[in-house]
């Protein structure tokens, strides 16, 4: 039993056209039993950054807490908000920080550069290894199965509501065949115009 | 200088020691200091806090301030107005952003406004009792708002005393400045509100009472907005505090409307 896959869940981050969209499913469990199915994995930071933390249940909320932390530090600091690239990069070395007792958390960030609203995607791993893509980016305890439904079913330059519906469709499908998550899901869509977010019904199970 | 008739300079050096007279010498310098400041005022509205700071510009080529010198946000319920030596407010202004943040962090809820004073001022005590350190020259002028006791302002010294205040003024000519507020806080014009005792003014009048006092307190100069900083804090409707800084525009319509009461004020 990995510590990873203790809670269990399944998220996607991708990238439209002048968009992204951020998904994740909503199952908490203590192994097998299932205890929550409207655990929030997905936060949004501030109008153009989410982040999806997936991974230990504490340490999601914890890392959830010190973001908004540090976050607020920097706003008053430097009297203005965060882009997603510093975002990222700050999460970065906060789980790096913690290399030799980590947070067991792997996150995945999605943004909207507030000028040029280009999409910004990044993931790690839980001591803060960064990878920047233009497609997308998933995390889980289904990664296979997430990775696999992206790669057949995105197309670059989504409009924002195909971008729901792909974001939808590969999590849906992902999700059915790990038992770990699932459980419904939640879909939120980032655009210069703001978030629209949905929530997906999916076997119950 | 010396602060007294008697040879106080035997008693100056160190903070950590009394005087004689049981006076801390430094501590009182470091107040002396603030009173040579940009005047600062700060006013309780019933619907709100105003705190107006006299801009002070001393070279014509200095750099435009990107952001304010004297006002300073430290969290999402609380600022402050600084009079006093700049760098050692920074300090200050950090240390109460880090509490105000951990406290937040660590209760899941916004710190209480005077335990975030109180913290400021325990810190600065800190530098009249340990380390032969000297004090931070820096007197506050803290607004807040917290559920349990709404809007609250409160005034701090070198010290690290504070007390809480319906109307005060820091720096340069606040004696002046008191005087005027003892005698016109309250009453009726600058409230809407029909004759009572005493009677808090809303935001709109605090303001126009704060550019009056500043015009008082920077006697001989003329009154004009890029001299003014013009500060509010209220509550917007869904019950979220919205700090401010009044633009030029906003700015001299306040400065306006006071012009145009004090010349009326005049005919009777």
């Amino acid at each position: 039993m990995s510590i990873l896959e203790y809670n269990g869940a399944a998220m996607i981050a991708m990238a439209g056209k002048d968009c992204v969209g951020i998904a994740a499913d909503r199952r908490l469990g203590i192994q097998a039993q299932t205890v929550s199915t409207d655990f929030t994995k997905v936060f949004k930071m501030n109008d153009t950054i989410h982040v999806g933390l997936g991974g230990l249940a504490t340490d999601v909320q914890t890392l959830h807490n010190i973001l908004k932390f540090r976050m607020g530090l920097y706003e008053l600091r430097e009297e203005r908000e965060m882009t997603p690239q510093v975002f990222s990069h700050l999460l970065s070395t906060l789980l790096y920080e913690k290399r030799f007792g980590p947070y067991f958390v792997e996150p995945i960030v999605a943004g909207l550069d507030a000028k040029t609203n280009k999409p910004f995607l990044s993931s790690m791993d839980l001591i803060g290894a960064p990878v920047q893509t233009k497609d997308f980016v998933v995390s889980g305890t289904c990664t296979g199965n997430l990775y696999g439904m992206c790669e057949t079913l995105y197309k670059p330059d989504l409009e924002p509501d195909a971008l729901f519906e792909t974001l939808a469709q590969a999590l849906l499908a992902s999700v059915d065949r790990d038992a770990l998550s699932g459980w419904g899901g939640v879909v939120h869509i980032i655009t210069k115009d703001g978030v629209t977010t949905r929530e997906l019904k999916g076997r119950q199970d | 200088f010396s602060s007294s008739l008697t040879m106080a300079r035997r008693y100056d050096s160190s903070t950590t020691t009394f005087s004689p007279e049981g006076r801390l010498h430094q501590v009182e310098y470091a107040i002396e200091a603030i009173n040579n400041a940009g005047t600062c005022v700060g006013i309780l509205g019933n619907d709100g806090i105003v705190m107006a700071s006299e801009r002070r510009i001393t070279s014509g080529l200095l750099a435009p301030a990107k952001t304010s010198e004297k006002t300073y946000k430290l969290c999402p319920h609380a600022a402050c107005n600084v009079a006093g030596l700049t760098a050692d407010a920074n300090i200050l202004i950090d240390q109460a952003r880090l509490r105000a943040g951990r406290y937040h962090y660590q209760y899941q809820e916004p710190i209480p406004v005077e335990q975030l004073v109180e913290h400021v001022c325990n810190y600065k005590q800190s530098y009249t009792q340990y380390g032969g350190l000297r004090p931070f020259g820096v007197a506050f002028l803290f607004a807040g708002y917290d559920e349990n006791h709404g809007f609250q302002l409160y005034q701090s010294d070198p010290s690290g005393n504070y007390s809480g205040w319906k109307a005060t003024v820091i720096g340069a000519n606040n004696q002046a400045g008191k005087s005027l507020l003892k005698s016109e806080y309250g009453s009726s014009s600058s409230s809407e509100m029909t004759d009572e005792e005493e009677t808090s003014p809303d935001v709109a009048g605090a303001l126009r009472l704060a550019v009056k006092v500043l015009n008082k307190t920077m006697d001989g100069t003329a009154a004009a907005a890029e001299k003014m900083e013009l500060f509010t804090m209220k509550l917007d409707e869904s019950g979220d505090v919205v700090h401010h800084i009044l633009t030029q525009k906003e700015a001299q319509a306040v400065i306006d409307e006071v012009e145009a009461e004090t010349a009326s004020a005049g005919d009777s």
